[in-house]
């Protein structure tokens, strides 16, 4: 393990027109970590995953990957080593399956047509979908559509995976098989940060959950600390609230 | 969370700030359309009355004004000099021009009103009738799929009757009552709007929800009735930016009445500069007025359409 | 020829091959013209949807001028470019004036065509795509294009049909299209009654053209469709 972790933020300040929505968050995450951030609506969780990748610009503060800041990093080369999946999904409409994980490999990477397709039926089996790599996104199932989107995302060999509430666009009974891709990934030893409802994925697979409220992180720890005794009043009230509300999908 | 940074700032921008930003360019809009519309009416109304301020067809700033600015004005700024050089000539054919854009406007006014009253129907038709359907989509279809000027030249020259039933009229061409060429023109647009208009329509009502006039007849309304009161105030909305569009495309349009020898704008343009070969400079002022005429189209509308907006209802920003 | 045809009929059939080649400068009028239009639009669209926000000054400038380049053509009527092209700048021969005229006319409008349907493809699409490390131009060129040129299509039909119908405005350039060669038909002594007939099969003739362009544009969207985007 290496003395400099992965992923630093530091002081982030993000303001959307007159609104401040992120005031000051710094946080920390080392290889293999795997970091869940609750909040209520609006919070700014995902506009916090959108600063890493630089989706969203933030006036104050920094965020450094294995080091380095990303201000200073071109910011093509960022998005390489960072992966995301969206609540959307995303998919590029007008791709099949393996053509929109090929996409970045080809253009991004350079690498042969052949070699792309190798690599992308891979990333496709890994999730359990290696036959319908010829299919169009508008042909695919909700959590089908979400595991390429993973697949497009791993392709890229990236050191750190953000997930941007991945299955709150999913019928109930999708919500499985996209958390088991994301909990194998885990295991695997891919770093993560996700913004999610399901707490019980929380609970088995997280080593750190962050409780975002008000633009700064109130409070944060391991699963253990956070649901059976964590320190503030409000974390205990919204982890129990969302705890009932969705459930286990685990 | 938000509540305190948003109590903390002051209400920027909103009403209590008339004059800033946005509302700025407004005025500045406000203040072009104003002078531009001031000086054509000055001179429609000069010329009309017999010449109150300037004798008829005399420029209210007289051409020598420019050229003794241009002679007063250093020579090292050359645009100045070119602009007033272009002004000074400018000057003497605006007026002929401006009074030539008169039937420009009513062309496009009268066509646009009178087809509007056919084209209801029709659209009415496309979408409720059966026999009339068929009868009302021959219509559109036949004068949207050929060309206008076409159109003009078979009710100009391909029915004799026409013309000369106009100019048999007694009013037609006397004092200042346009020609019989321009009640050729504009039966011929009127048919040509109304077509097009009626599609406009047609797609307008088709956006409104059938269940609207199902709830009509339910309350005990008869169709017609259902249609007037319930689906066409709403249609009529989403017809709005289609119907700007028709606008927008008479006013240009209406320039190739000059080939059945109405002297509107395009036709005055054409017809100095076939004495003076001044093309160039012409037919840029022709064009600037044309722009002017548009432009001033396209932000009367918009703030119609704002002023009869209602939620929900159709937006301005479905182009 | 038929006896059982007017006269004027029966001239208007004898001339078919004069208004033939009509009919072929129309068409090539046209196509001549849409490709122009293509050729200027489609840039101009992409420009306008993304020089707005861009950082540098010169490429927001860049925006503006093509912003305000196509409310100037727009705004004028295509007779008063047509007669600027041919008779004001002296573009010559009349047919590559009316191409220019047209076409950068024509070019104007699918600058807001392609513009409507580049917004129309929703910011998620360019979103994973930089996210996947895609620089804008690419993410522009293999994620929004492709997208946008498919719901591009009845915007472009309506195209079509309009410079279709508005060749005919080269008359007042003199150039030798349908209407100018049918025009020159019924003014020739003798003939003049002649003009109801003659209008009425050029017009027949426009209306097929107009036809035959929307099918086949209509059978072009569906070969290159994406399978299960229907209900786009």
């Amino acid at each position: 393990m290496s003395d400099v972790p992965l992923l630093r933020a530091e002081n982030i300040h993000k303001r959307f027109g007159d609104e401040q929505v992120l005031r000051g968050v710094s946080f920390e995450m080392d290889t293999q970590d795997v970091q869940v951030l609750v909040g209520s609506s609006g919070s700014g969780k995902s506009t916090l995953l959108r600063c890493i990748n630089r989706l969203a610009e933030f006036e104050e503060g920094e965020v450094y990957l294995d080091g380095t800041p990303t201000s200073e990093m071109d910011v093509n080369e960022l998005r390489q080593q960072v992966g995301m999946v969206f609540q959307d999904f995303n998919l590029f409409a007008h791709l099949t399956a393996v053509e929109n994980v090929t996409l970045g490999l080809r253009r991004v990477l350079g690498q042969s047509k052949a070699d792309a397709e190798t690599r992308a039926m891979r990333e496709l089996e890994q999730v359990g979908l290696a036959d319908q790599a010829d299919s169009y996104p508008a042909e695919l199932s909700g959590g089908q559509k979400q595991r390429v989107g993973i697949a497009r995302a791993l392709a890229m060999d990236p050191k750190l995976m953000l997930f941007d509430e991945p299955t709150s666009a999913l019928d109930p009974e999708l919500i499985g098989e996209v958390l088991g891709v994301m909990r194998d990934l885990a295991e695997g030893g891919m770093t993560m940060l996700c913004v999610t409802h399901e707490m019980g994925f929380a609970r088995q697979v997280a080593t750190d959950i962050m409780f975002l409220e008000g633009g700064t992180i109130v409070e944060h720890g391991p699963p253990e600390q956070m649901f059976d005794h964590p320190e503030h009043e409000r974390t205990k009230q919204f982890l129990e609230r969302l705890t009932t509300l969705h459930g286990d999908h685990g | 969370m938000a509540e305190s940074a948003t109590a903390a700032a002051p209400a920027e921008g909103s009403a209590g700030a008339p004059w800033r930003g946005r509302n700025r360019i407004t005025l500045a809009k406000w203040a072009v359309g104003l002078a531009f519309w001031g000086w054509v009416l000055l001179r429609w109304l000069n010329d009309w009355l017999g010449g109150v301020l300037v004798p008829p067809g005399e420029p209210f700033l007289q051409a020598a004004v420019f050229t003794g600015l241009e002679a007063g004005v250093p020579d090292a700024i050359p645009v100045v000099n070119d602009a007033l050089v272009g002004l000074a000539f400018a000057v003497e054919f605006l007026p002929r021009l401006v009074n030539a854009m008169w039937l420009t406007v009513i062309l496009t006014v009268v066509s646009i009103a009178i087809g509007f009253v056919i084209a209801v129907p029709l659209a009415a038709a496309r979408v409720y009738g059966r026999v009339w359907a068929v009868v009302s989509l021959a219509y559109v279809e036949l004068l949207r799929g050929t060309p206008l000027l076409a159109q003009l030249f078979v009710l100009y020259y391909g029915l004799p009757w026409l013309p000369t039933f106009f100019r048999e009229l007694p009013w037609v061409g006397a004092g200042f009552l346009p020609g019989q060429a321009v009640f050729v023109a504009v039966v011929g647009f009127t048919l040509n709007s109304a077509a097009y208009q009626a599609e406009y329509i047609r797609g307008a009502i088709e956006s409104v929800d059938t269940r609207q006039l199902q709830a009509a007849r339910a309350v005990g309304l008869d169709q017609v009735e259902g249609i007037r009161f319930v689906v066409l105030p709403q249609a009529l909305r989403y017809a709005i930016p289609g119907w700007t569009n028709e606008l927008v495309y008479l006013i240009k349009y209406s320039s190739l009445a000059a080939f059945i020898t109405v002297p509107e704008l395009f036709q005055a343009a054409g017809r100095i500069a076939s004495q003076n070969y001044r093309y160039t400079a012409l037919f840029v002022i022709a064009g600037i007025l044309y722009l002017g005429l548009v432009i001033t189209a396209t932000n009367v509308m918009e703030r119609v359409g704002e002023t009869v907006s209602i939620p929900g209802v159709g937006t301005a920003a479905e182009r | 020829m038929p006896e059982a045809l007017s006269a004027d009929w029966q001239y208007v059939l004898a001339n078919a091959c004069y208004l033939g080649e009509g009919l072929v400068v129309t068409i090539e009028l046209t196509v001549a013209s849409l490709l122009v239009g293509f050729a200027a639009g489609l840039p101009a669209g992409v420009v306008e949807v993304y020089a707005p926000r861009s950082e540098r000054a010169p490429v927001r400038w860049l925006g503006a001028a093509v912003r305000n380049a196509g409310i100037v053509l727009r705004g004028t009527p295509i007779v008063v470019i047509i007669t600027l092209a041919f008779f004001a700048f002296g573009i010559s021969p009349a047919f590559v004036a009316a191409t220019v005229a047209l076409g950068f006319r024509s070019a104007a409008y699918q600058t807001q065509i392609f513009r409507g349907a580049i917004q129309s493809v929703g910011v998620g699409q360019m979103e994973a795509a930089r996210s996947v490390g895609l620089s804008q131009l690419q993410s522009i060129r293999h994620v929004v294009l492709p997208q946008a040129l498919r719901r591009s299509v009845p915007g472009f039909q309506n195209e079509v049909t309009i410079v279709l119908k508005d060749t005919s405005i080269a008359f007042a350039i003199g150039l030798a299209e349908l209407l100018t060669k049918s025009y020159d038909l019924f003014q020739s002594v003798g003939h003049t009654t002649a003009i109801f007939e003659l209008i009425l099969f050029v017009s027949a003739v426009y209306f097929v053209l107009t036809v035959t362009a929307n099918q086949s544009l209509e059978a072009l969207a569906d070969a290159v469709s994406v399978p299960g985007s229907e209900g786009q």
